[in-house]
């Protein structure tokens, strides 16, 4: 809010000046489209349904036994008791449970896609600590087979984001999983953008071996400071020429900056800040580096050190996505606990999630979220099937700033669900039937909805 | 109240017992022998020295008796193809020692194993016991020798070294696959030749270098060739080989191994997988997470390996419940991550029987849900703890106190 105020004076202080002024004659406004591939997402066919007689996790934090949901025109239309609606398909799901399609934060399905060659190696443009300029949806493959395999495992939708060897690795892109000859196909409607951002080691290594800055954390820092910086200019300049040009001046435009549009719009509160950020000192100092260039930090990506400053995260409103249980790779996963997320989660006003970065664990997020919450109760947490699936949908989905759209079971989001054979933190549960916008996606049981990627179709 | 808790942690990690103490029976156990005895209910297992020593006697003789209360009691679960004790931190080159560029197939990394490496108790989490280490060598196809260590934390952990023979095959970045089966083929050829050369002019007859006595190893059948390769064509020409020099073979990866399953079962030819490795490559394209089953279904002894990190080890039983809700019997995915394990390798382990080391598992409940953890754990004979750093870290952390952390121990 702090940020707004300047601007409002100038405002009323350049319409004091203008007033004597008669206005210029003024040249098209230079505008920028900040939406320029759209997303083309349709709605696969979909039909009134009502799931009967679920163990219901609305990811609300509410458990509901017996109950029904009712999908009416791709929303949810009501979760409970005996319910019924014209012409609905009616799905016996006794014994079964039902969620919230599950949310990943963080994959590189498409852009790092399978089979694993050179020719589609597109995640990372590892060329300058900077690349702000880059948008991960350029990169995406839509036939990579792992978008299928990820489906099968309840992913509804997905977070593709570049790699990490940059301080600014460039823009994410949120995807609905549905299968499509193009990225726009895919694209969730009105999603904000990300931005990736990298602390750490990736950065000063992949530069520092190169010999050029970053090569150390504080170069890391100084990088980043300077690019916000810069930023800063930017964002001042243009929204100077938008005052100057709705006071009737015929201010010049300043020139256009792929790179800095994508940190203004973060400056502007349009795009949100996904950090790769394991260590606790680091994301306590990016927390700072926020404050002092006026945005949010957004969410910290493998954050395995959370657990030692949980609380402030919390008090700051960031969240925070973890693995269950990876460690030891390099020195910045070597403080890994199987409790993090749920010492995270514990706080007020957190926002815990599990998150994969991996085409195998997307295909089990409910795995990986139960892994934690078992092995939280060994160690005095009392943490209900209830909670640890909102690690995997509400609060995915707040970190991606669609939690007005999906990730709960509550009336008028999408329906986007998912069908399990059991309980969903069993190592046997399966996902049976998924469904987006209250399509159905996938069907365990009938290969009219288990779609195959065109690299698949015809091999040998 | 934390502060006690967390200094009982401290003598747990730090008096991992190194004596056979006594001896110890379990009683009213579920025990699923991996043995012609399978599964045994209210049963008791008897083992001293750390040696079992009696299972269902009609008289419990034992310095301590343990009620199961009806639990699983598992032989310890085996990880193989990774390089536990070889590495602390993956990407800290100076605690790796598992490559070595001018590494060949005499490679013995056991000298570097170290017993105290923090990834070692985190795995016992996953009742894993024992485990076969394998080399990642250097430029020559032949990675070194794999070697067999249990998860106590002593430094007598090793028990064989030189268990089998390494090999990595299939895809190259540079050049053709073609030329190593062909070097691999020509090895044996002459090695073969060598051999029977010997046989008929033993005066001129010279010890044979020690790459070539390994090689001799191979073609004698004394320890078994572990070959990574994915492509059919690949796993078939391996078959081939073993026909042609009655070679000890077995296949890692097998990532088309599918495509040619009956082949792989005739041939009596183990394999060693990743369980949850679904992803298609061009050397892979056919696999999928019922690929277990299909070469169980075929007769093939299927053994399970955690892809990836060695620090995921631990996961092993997860990937073995995944393989069961995707058509695996629980039977023989116990069965992969134990006596198929010490089968392949022919290692002595996997199963509970008298004479066999006291290596067992005791569950809270199905061994492979996610639910479940293990009650108690004995190495040898003797039991572990399966407190790691981590738990160290997570006390320390969720502990309450008015001074900075690093007061709390």
């Amino acid at each position: 809010m702090q940020k707004f105020i300047p601007s409002v004076l100038v405002a009323a202080i350049s319409v004091s000046l203008t007033a004597c002024i008669q206005s210029e004659k003024q040249d098209e406004k230079v505008e920028i489209n900040k939406n320029p591939y759209p997303s083309t997402y349709q709605v696969l066919p979909q039909q009134t349904t009502i799931i009967r007689n679920a163990t219901v996790l609305t990811g609300t934090g509410e458990r509901l036994d017996n109950a029904d949901v009712l999908m009416l025109d791709g929303k949810i239309s009501k979760v409970g008791a005996s319910l019924s609606a014209e012409g609905a398909v009616i799905i016996d799901a006794e014994g079964k449970w039902v969620t919230p399609g599950v949310i990943d934060v963080h994959s590189h399905l498409g852009v790092y896609p399978s089979p694993s060659a050179e020719s589609h190696s597109d995640g990372n443009e590892a060329t300058q600590p900077n690349t702000s300029e880059v948008w991960a949806e350029h990169s995406v493959w839509p036939q990579d087979p792992g978008f299928n395999r990820a489906r099968a495992g309840g992913i509804t939708t997905l977070q593709i984001l570049p790699g990490s060897a940059n301080l600014f690795g460039g823009r994410g892109v949120t995807l609905r999983n549905v299968p499509s000859q193009t990225m726009q196909g895919m694209k969730f409607p009105d999603a904000p953008y990300g931005l990736k951002m990298a602390c750490g080691e990736n950065p000063k290594r992949v530069y520092g071996t190169k010999k050029v800055s970053p090569a150390t954390r504080m170069g890391n820092m100084a990088g980043y400071r300077m690019a916000w910086a810069e930023a800063a200019e930017y964002k001042r300049a243009w929204d100077k020429y938008e005052t100057d040009y709705a006071d009737g001046k015929n201010p010049e435009a300043p020139a256009r900056d792929i790179e800095l549009d994508t940190l203004k719009g973060v400056l502007d509160g349009e795009i949100k800040i996904h950090n790769h950020c394991y260590k606790a000192e680091e994301m306590a100092m990016m927390i700072d580096l926020s404050k002092e260039f006026g945005y949010h930090a957004g969410t910290f990506h493998h954050a395995i050190e959370a657990y030692k400053i949980a609380d402030q995260l919390a008090e700051n409103g960031n969240c925070a996505a973890m693995w269950p249980d990876w460690w030891g790779f390099k020195m910045e996963a070597y403080d890994m606990i199987q409790e993090n997320v749920a010492v995270v989660d514990s706080k007020a006003n957190s926002c815990a999630i599990v998150h994969s970065d991996s085409s195998t664990t997307i295909q089990r997020l409910n795995q990986e979220a139960g892994k934690v919450m078992y092995r939280a109760n060994e160690n005095g947490f009392t943490i209900k099937a209830k909670d640890a699936i909102t690690w995997i949908t509400a609060n995915a989905a707040k970190s991606l700033g669609i939690e007005d759209k999906t990730g709960t079971l509550e009336s008028g989001k999408n329906a986007d669900v998912v069908i399990w054979n059991s309980n969903p933190f069993s190592v046997y549960a399966q996902a049976e039937q998924v469904f987006i916008d209250g399509a159905k996606v996938y069907d365990r049981f009938d290969e009219k909805y288990q779609a195959v990627s065109d690299f698949s179709l015809g091999q040998q | 109240m934390k502060l006690f808790k967390a200094s009982l942690l401290t003598l747990a990690l730090t008096s991992a017992t190194s004596v056979y103490a006594e001896s110890i029976a379990v009683t009213n156990a579920t025990i699923h022998t991996m043995t012609e005895q399978g599964v045994l209910t209210n049963a008791t297992v008897v083992f001293d020295e750390g040696v079992i020593t009696a299972i269902n006697p009609e008289t419990v003789n034992a310095d301590t008796s343990i009620d199961a209360g009806g639990k699983t009691l598992t032989p310890g679960f085996i990880g193989s193809m990774n390089q536990l004790g070889l590495v602390e931190v993956s990407a800290v080159s100076s605690t790796r020692d598992s490559s070595e560029k001018k590494a060949n197939i005499t490679f013995d990394a056991s000298a570097a194993f170290n017993p105290k490496s923090t990834v070692i108790p985190y795995t016992r989490k996953g009742g894993i016991t024992t485990n076969i280490s394998v080399p990642r060598g250097g430029d020559d196809m032949f990675k070194g020798q794999a070697f067999l260590a249990d998860l106590s934390g002593e430094f007598d952990s090793i028990r064989t070294t030189d268990v089998a023979v390494i090999v990595d095959l299939g895809a190259k970045r540079k050049g053709s696959r073609a030329m190593e089966i062909q070097k691999l083929r020509h090895k044996l050829q002459d090695a073969q030749e060598a051999l029977s050369k010997a046989k008929k002019d033993k005066k001129d007859a010279k010890k044979p270098k020690r790459a070539d006595q390994a090689i001799n190893a191979l073609l004698a059948g004394e320890k078994p060739m572990i070959a990574y390769v994915d492509r059919a064509t690949d796993i078939l020409a391996l078959l081939a080989l073993k026909k042609e020099f009655s070679l000890d073979l077995v296949i890692a990866g097998a990532g088309d191994a599918v495509s040619v399953a009956d082949e792989i079962a005739q041939a009596e030819v183990p394999v060693i997988m990743g369980a949850i490795n679904n992803l298609p490559s061009f050397d892979a394209l056919h696999r999928t997470l019922a690929s277990a089953s299909t070469l169980f279904d075929a007769g093939v002894n299927v053994a399970y390996s955690v892809s990836g990190d060695t620090h995921n080890l631990y996961m092993l039983r997860f990937d073995a419940g995944i393989s069961v809700a995707n058509g695996v019997s629980k039977e023989n995915a116990l069965k992969a991550v134990t006596a198929n394990v010490a089968d392949a390798f022919n290692i002595d382990a996997g199963r509970i029987a008298v004479g066999k080391k006291a290596d067992l598992v005791l569950w809270s409940g199905d061994p492979f849900e996610l639910s479940t953890r293990v009650e108690q754990m004995w190495i040898d004979g003797v039991e572990t703890s399966t407190l790691s750093r981590q738990d160290a870290l997570r006390d320390r952390y969720t502990a309450e106190t008015d001074m900075p952390r690093a007061y709390v121990k």
